[in-house]
């Protein structure tokens, strides 16, 4: 007879299998290439930076969660991905003090204080970002070239630095790829041998972690083509280099692993096309106009403070699609 | 034949290879059954008979007036034992008539009628007394389908063969053994509502059946206007608004019903059930279900006597892993019930028996949301089941309509995809209720 042992709960009764675990060990293998290739680039301190910065993220989450006697639910992964992507983000020489002390301030700042995982309204590892670049000038925009030690002798501008002082494409060009000819400069770029945030600089490497996400459906393409896109065309009205625009800076690292963030961009495919096109120009009227060479931490967040407003721009649902029912006309004129 | 489907959706493990190539098993003999009174979607009906009465098989036992009643008629022929509040397969108790079989085998059918030549009133007066409902899932009178009012003009029949519950294998098995049933009822429905043309939605996974089926098509007198079109597998391709929009391309409007895009759609058992009403004059009283599940050592497709207790049928024609069971599904996993025992009768509308084990009935502890929006892709209703979950948190019942909360047709693809295991659709569920209720009491506080 019936055994008394049964589960007794509402249908459904079955579950895919890829849980919020999975979804954040996708993020970290898709940044993985651009992340080797930073340590490939800048040698043990990026490592050391990286290893920090992800070590204190997960640290901070866990220590916090038990303070306020919260479940400690570091097992999700979502603390490694914030560490990391704080880390690369961040010049590879970046004391690593302050490499935890932007990760900590990322988890618990960013993400805690608003109720963790899923619940913070401004991406977090940007302003672990924000938090450094105000705190500390000096350390978050000193550069080094690639392959070289970390000392002083070998600081370099960054490409969008280079302009933002006056140089031109051709300088940018003769300086990272020793020649002044443009489609040199530009494979370059593409490839990721200049100076710039450790994991920021191989556009190529990116596109492999961002078309491992697409393939297992863990982010959008809306974000980020919306995002580059705008930053392409808005960078070519205002009078730059739309080309080099995308392939130096921040901008691809910034629309593949940042703008798609789950829970500060929209969840509406209207509004990741409006947050993506919104984050992509304020990116490229900082770099025209404003005092940083680079806009893009400042672009996501801003639009990260929007993104609320633009859940509202949900889809058609089914069966309101051939016409709006004429029994409503009260609901209309009180709009 | 290219495959035709609808947006969102989702797959869940099919996981019904154990039993889609075993032949149905037919089950007359049972000591008892436990009929139900009310299987139906509608208004509730009374018993006609008491304890201590002789009944024959076919016989009406229970019947009351109304539109959107259906009679239920004894699967068996023997005594009424007593009849008493029972657990139904949809977890609440209900009024059942207990009937001990006599071993006789008395049989009370109708006569036979032609459905092509029997007039419409007449035609949809048999469908009723036969007492056949919706066997899809939701017992829908099947009646009140064929008579829509004046002005919802019907001009194409759906036989819903899309089976897209997993492990349920049912359907697929009358397709495969009683096509010409199948067409035959499609053909008397379609002559009731006066409609020229009729399809078969039938999932690819199926796409084997498809030969036999227009072979059957062919032979059939009456099955000219009837045509099969594959439709891609994938959950929740049998909801019924799915399959029309699959097949037509048409939305049913919201809180609409089929009829109002020119549709009548029926499972493909209601319309074999159909079929043997006239032909044989026998009512719904063998209802056919799959039995499966990684606890159940013997799955098999079975067709009983409504009202047999799954109990009953252990250990002779079901073999269970009694200790490995960790839950019993009335239907599919998707949408049906799990049940604290299976002691719980077949009923007109149970197509699937399913005693799960801990590796198919796993629980999980709800985490937080992610925004992913895996739901949003997911839902059928392109509802925007993370921020519905959000405003019912909330209790902000208002938004949630304004999302679309009535729109739900809880098929369940929401919590299905949650990589947090939220559960959306068991939430989307509560709400409904909290916001019929507030509903109510504004129209009453309004009416006073």
């Amino acid at each position: 007879m019936p055994a008394n042992n049964l589960l007794l709960s509402s249908s459904p009764n079955a579950f895919t299998g890829v849980d919020s675990r999975k979804i954040m060990m996708a993020v970290v293998i898709a940044l993985l290439p651009t992340t080797v290739y930073g340590v490939v680039l800048y040698g043990v301190p990026a490592l050391l930076v990286i290893l920090t910065s992800v070590a204190s993220a997960v640290a901070a989450e866990a220590a916090f969660r038990a303070l306020i006697k919260q479940d400690v639910r570091v097992g999700d992964l979502s603390a490694v991905v914030t560490g990391l992507l704080v880390a690369l983000i961040s010049p590879p020489s970046l004391p690593l003090w302050m490499a935890a002390l932007g990760s900590v301030a990322a988890i618990i700042f960013a993400k805690e204080f608003f109720g963790g995982l899923g619940a913070n309204p401004f991406n977090p590892a940007l302003i672990g970002r924000a938090i450094l670049l105000m705190s500390f000038p000096a350390a978050m925009t000193t550069w080094h070239a690639p392959f070289g030690a970390l000392t002083d002798a070998t600081t370099a501008a960054t490409p969008l630095n280079v302009v933002k002082m006056g140089g031109s494409v051709a300088d940018v060009g003769m300086q990272i790829a020793g020649s002044s000819d443009y489609g040199t400069l530009l494979w370059t770029l593409f490839v990721g041998n200049r100076s710039g945030c450790i994991g920021e600089s191989s556009i190529l490497l990116i596109l492999v972690g961002f078309a491992f996400l697409l393939a297992l459906r863990v982010v959008n393409w809306v974000t980020p083509l919306a995002m580059v896109g705008t930053t392409f065309v808005l960078s070519w009205l205002l009078g730059m280099d739309p080309v080099f625009g995308v392939l130096s800076g921040g901008v691809v690292f910034g629309a593949v692993f940042m703008a798609t963030d789950y829970a500060s961009s929209p969840i509406t495919p209207m509004g990741k096309l409006i947050f993506g096109a919104g984050a992509g120009a304020i990116t490229a009227v900082i770099r025209r106009f404003g005092g940083f060479p680079e806009g893009v931490t400042y672009g996501i967040l801003l639009m990260n403070a929007v993104a609320p407003f633009l859940d509202k721009l949900r889809v058609k649902k089914y069966g309101y699609v051939p016409a709006p029912k004429p029994a409503k006309p009260a609901k209309e004129a009180g709009k | 034949m290219s495959t035709k489907t609808f947006r969102g959706g989702a797959h869940p493990p099919e996981r019904k290879h154990r039993t889609e190539e075993l032949p149905i098993e037919y089950l007359t003999q049972v000591k008892e059954v436990v009929i139900p009174v009310n299987q139906h979607f509608g208004a509730p009906i009374q018993p006609l008979v008491k304890a201590g009465d002789q009944v024959k098989r076919g016989q009406k036992i229970a019947d009351a007036e109304g539109r959107m009643t259906v009679p239920v008629h004894a699967s068996i022929a023997g005594v009424v034992k007593k009849i008493e509040p029972r657990l139904q397969s949809n977890n609440l108790e209900g009024l059942a008539v207990v009937i001990e079989a006599d071993g006789s085998g008395a049989e009370d059918f109708m006569p036979p009628l032609d459905g092509f030549s029997c007039g419409k009133d007449e035609a949809l007066a048999r469908i009723r007394e036969a007492g056949i409902i919706g066997m899809g899932g939701a017992g829908f009178p099947a009646h009140v389908k064929l008579a829509p009012p004046p002005n919802k003009p019907i001009d194409l029949v759906i036989a819903n063969a899309a089976e897209c519950e997993p492990y349920l294998t049912i359907d697929e098995r009358m397709m495969a053994e009683k096509p010409t049933d199948l067409v035959e009822g499609m053909a008397i429905v379609m002559r009731v509502l006066g409609v020229a043309k009729g399809v078969i939605g039938l999932e690819d996974n199926k796409a084997h059946h498809l030969d036999a089926l227009e072979a059957a098509i062919k032979a059939a007198a009456r099955g000219a206007d009837i045509t099969v079109q594959l439709l891609k597998t994938k959950y929740p391709q049998g909801g019924e608004k799915m399959l029309i929009t699959a097949l037509t391309g048409k939305e049913v409007p919201s809180g609409g019903l089929p009829m109002d895009v020119g549709c009548v759609v029926q499972n493909v058992g209601t319309f074999c059930a159909i079929a043997e009403a006239f032909r044989l004059g026998k009512p719904l009283i063998d209802r056919g279900f799959t039995v499966s599940g990684g606890a159940c050592k013997t799955p098999k497709n079975l067709v009983v006597p409504v009202g047999t207790v799954v109990s009953a049928l252990v250990p002779e024609h079901i073999q269970l892993d009694e200790e490995a069971v960790r839950r019993v599904i009335y239907g599919g996993p998707m949408m049906g019930p799990s049940l604290p025992s299976w002691a719980v009768p077949v009923q007109k509308n149970t197509s699937g028996v399913l005693f799960l084990d801990a590796s198919e009935a796993k629980v999980y502890a709800e985490g937080p949301c992610l925004r992913c929006g895996r739901c949003m892709k997911a839902c059928s209703c392109r509802l925007s089941p993370a921020l519905l979950n959000v405003s019912i948190k909330a209790n902000d019942l208002a938004e949630a309509e304004e999302i679309g909360l009535l729109d739900c047709i809880e098929c369940g693809t929401c919590s299905f995809v949650c990589p947090s295991h939220i559960q959306l659709v068991q939430r989307f569920r509560v709400g409904k209720q909290l916001l019929r209720a507030k509903k109510q009491k504004e129209a009453q506080r309004a009416g006073k």
